[in-house]
């Protein structure tokens, strides 16, 4: 019985070190002059590091423009560069406080960007309020980031949808465009409810599309009935029993809150070993090159909301400045950066924008500066071309679309098109060949 | 009802597959810890080595994933070898701590290496029987899942026969059960302990391959939760027993997908530590330890 007593001992010493581990956050000390410090906090290791790593690169595109432009006027006239420093938060919450608490007290940035996981960035939100930073939150979008009351969160700007809007965006996409479409090819009567199924990361995340998804069909009494509601903790591989029971309860489309690492073997395993020949709609983080190659041929016919894409740009505006940012991505890195590399790159820009606007690092005066910003959308589209936080949750508003994948045969991959809103579509939603509608 | 009764089928053909490859994690650990009585936390980072060498060379080479296996197992006795000549020969019977921290720091660096040579982001390579299906009783199984049950069962039987036929298999029992005796009998029980951990070794780079055959994605981190389970499968199995390792993965992966389908996936982790906790209390052997162990 020794042994048994001593393993389960060592058991939990082990999990508590593989839950506390780290890698020192790579940083870049400076006590230089001129230089305007942002923390850049990004999942750099662990089960996000994917798109973690897009983010931190996107950032260092966007600051080598900003640097190379001429960097930001301060008050007294001076010019200062900017200068990254990245907090590596290893897609946990612990590793997101020691990240933040690092970034704030050692490196003392001025201001910070970034937060991709939701619980992870919500579990560091005391610190911010402790010390008063402005952070410029780019990829957690639980609405709680801005909305909790526990904490002060003045001092936190939300610069992406929230769950909320893109997870009732998606809803009504189902409801407007792929409800009639599988009516239509299926001769179903068009009272005919679509009958949906949800599979989400069991986190603030996941549960946020899943309340919007909920709220979305309620309060707007959509003829969708969802049919299975299933969880997955984050950073899962195999998610063959969930999928299990989502086809034994026959959907029409399955719409996923996954992270790209979840998100491609989830759809392969769905079409591949479940035999669930639907439609999977998914959120935009998916926007990302690594889960175009994983998906493969798997990805035929699957939606991703977006507001970037790495293979396709809306015609418009926001189209020049996204090539741009992209070769300048190309040239310096060798691959595309992804959704959230976007935003975080705009996050940068806003950062330097609202230090501008200042004339100052002073903490209060730059939180004042995000509070009245505003300025021209930089590569992302935005709610009447100008980024700007709205008075109550501190909340930017931004044009979204949906994209229909295609399997391109030489490529082996599949490539985006934007099927919705009509304004921007380049084709229409179509239900692929393969594709089975579900029963009740 | 038939519905539910494929459904049922389904999840515990879920469970035998994810239970394959606990089985030979956990076996290969339990043949470890049967003949050294090493504490090695590292034992899943073997797992992701092995996940590693049989895409590499799938990707390199286009050879049939599954043939890979050998080369995978063979690398791995290797390295084990290395690892035990190197690491765990000098601290044997210094104290659990000692072996507890030192296979906490092989982890890093071993996490760390892969990271180096192949990156940190995930990956997942697809089988040459992608997409292949075949019908079992009211089941349209992918024929891959077949293969590795098979497989698994082929590399245990291989495993019991090299136990209980072949001399350096009977020389590694009898360390097992009795050290100080195997010794004064003339067994050379260093020899049988760099055998016994390469082997252990080569099972987990076995459990690797099945892993990226599957279809599953993998990164350097990937081996860490599937160490803890194995620890958990040997401690539930009884520790030191082989067919404690068997019974306790399947048991270990049917739990885990029939608690996902019941009661939701942050369950499926939980659910394992919840029989280890009952199982203890009722047999704190183990379901096959014996007193003393």
């Amino acid at each position: 019985m020794k042994y048994p007593v001593l393993f389960i001992a060592a058991l939990l010493i082990m999990a508590a070190l593989i839950a506390g581990c780290t890698q020192p956050a790579a940083s870049q000390q400076t006590t230089s002059q001129g230089v305007i410090k942002v923390g850049v906090i990004a999942s750099l290791t662990g089960p996000a590091s994917n798109v973690g790593t897009s983010m931190w690169q996107s950032a260092q595109v966007a600051a080598d423009k900003i640097n190379a432009d001429g960097g930001v006027t301060l008050k007294d006239g001076t010019k200062a560069k900017l200068q990254l420093i990245v907090g590596d938060d290893e897609s946990t919450q612990q590793g997101g406080q020691k990240a933040a608490t690092k970034l704030i007290t050692d490196d003392k940035v001025d201001i910070l960007v970034g937060g991709y996981s939701s619980a992870v960035t919500s579990s560091y939100e005391q610190t911010i309020a402790e010390y008063k930073i402005p952070y410029i939150v780019t990829g957690a979008s639980s609405p709680i980031i801005t909305h909790r009351t526990d904490i002060d969160t003045s001092y936190i700007f939300h610069n992406c949808p929230t769950t909320d809007t893109y997870g009732q965006y998606t809803t009504s996409f189902i409801d407007q465009v792929v409800r009639p479409a599988i009516n239509k090819k299926f001769n179903f009567s068009a009272d005919r409810p679509l009958r949906l199924a949800l599979i989400y990361q069991d986190t603030a995340f996941g549960k946020g599309v899943q309340s919007a998804v909920n709220n979305t069909i309620t309060a707007n009494k959509l003829n969708i009935q969802l049919v299975s509601q299933q969880s997955f903790k984050m950073g899962e591989s195999d998610f063959r029993t969930p999928l299990t029971a989502i086809k034994a309860a026959n959907p029409d489309v399955v719409y996923l809150a996954a992270f790209p690492n979840e998100g491609a073997p989830l759809i392969t395993q769905a079409r591949k070993d479940i035999g669930l020949n639907s439609i999977f709609l998914n959120v935009e983080n998916n926007d990302n090159a690594q889960f175009y190659k994983d998906l493969g041929q798997y990805g035929e016919g699957a939606i991703i909301e977006s507001r970037f894409s790495p293979y396709i740009a809306p015609v418009g505006a926001v189209a020049t400045a996204q090539s741009s940012f992209k070769n300048a991505y190309f040239a310096r890195f060798g691959t595309y950066p992804d959704m959230m590399g976007a935003s975080t790159s705009d996050g940068v820009f806003i950062a330097a924008q609202a230090i501008g606007n200042a004339g100052t690092t002073d903490k209060t005066a730059v939180r004042q500066a995000l509070v009245s910003l505003k300025m021209p959308q930089v590569i992302e589209p935005m709610k009447d071309q100008t980024i700007a936080f709205s008075p109550d949750y501190r909340e930017s508003g931004f044009d979204l679309w949906m994209e229909q994948l295609a399997f391109n045969q030489t490529l082996g991959e599949t490539r985006p098109s934007i099927v919705w809103p009509d304004n921007l579509k380049t084709t229409d939603f179509v239900l692929p060949s393969w594709y089975t509608a579900g029963s009740a | 009802m038939m519905d539910n009764l494929a459904v049922f089928l389904q999840i515990i053909f879920w469970g035998l597959y994810a239970g394959c490859i606990y089985i030979l994690l956990a076996t290969g650990l339990n043949l470890i810890f049967g003949v050294m009585k090493i504490v090695n936390f590292a034992h899943g980072e073997f797992l992701m080595i092995g996940a590693y060498i049989t895409a590499t060379v799938f990707l390199l080479t286009g050879i049939n994933p599954y043939l890979i296996i050998l080369l995978s197992m063979l690398a791995l006795i290797a390295i084990g070898a290395v690892v035990e000549r190197l690491c765990f020969r000098p601290i044997l019977g210094t104290g659990k701590l000692n072996e507890i921290f030192l296979s906490i720091g092989l982890i890093y660096i071993f996490q760390n290496g892969a990271a180096m040579i192949w990156g940190d982001a995930w990956q997942s390579v697809k089988s040459p029987y992608d997409g292949i299906s075949i019908p079992v009783g009211p089941l349209n199984v992918p024929l891959d899942y077949i293969i590795i049950i098979g497989f698994t069962a082929v590399i245990l039987i291989v495993l019991w026969l090299f136990l209980k036929r072949t001399r350096i298999g009977m020389e590694m029992r009898a360390t097992s059960q009795n050290r100080k005796g195997a010794m004064l009998v003339g067994i050379n029980v260093e020899r049988i302990d760099i055998i016994s951990f390469g082997l252990g070794c080569a099972l987990a780079a076995a459990a690797g391959t099945l892993w990226v055959v599957s279809g599953q994605v993998f990164n350097p981190y990937m081996g860490s939760i599937p160490a803890v389970k194995a620890f958990a499968i040997i401690i539930l199995g009884g520790l030191g027993s082989i067919p404690g390792a068997i019974i306790g993965g399947l048991l270990m992966g049917i739990a885990e997908n029939g608690a996902a389908y019941l009661f939701g996936g942050i369950w499926k982790d939980a659910v394992s530590f919840i029989i280890l906790i009952v199982v203890l209390v009722v047999r704190p052997t183990g379901l096959f330890g014996e007193k003393g162990d």
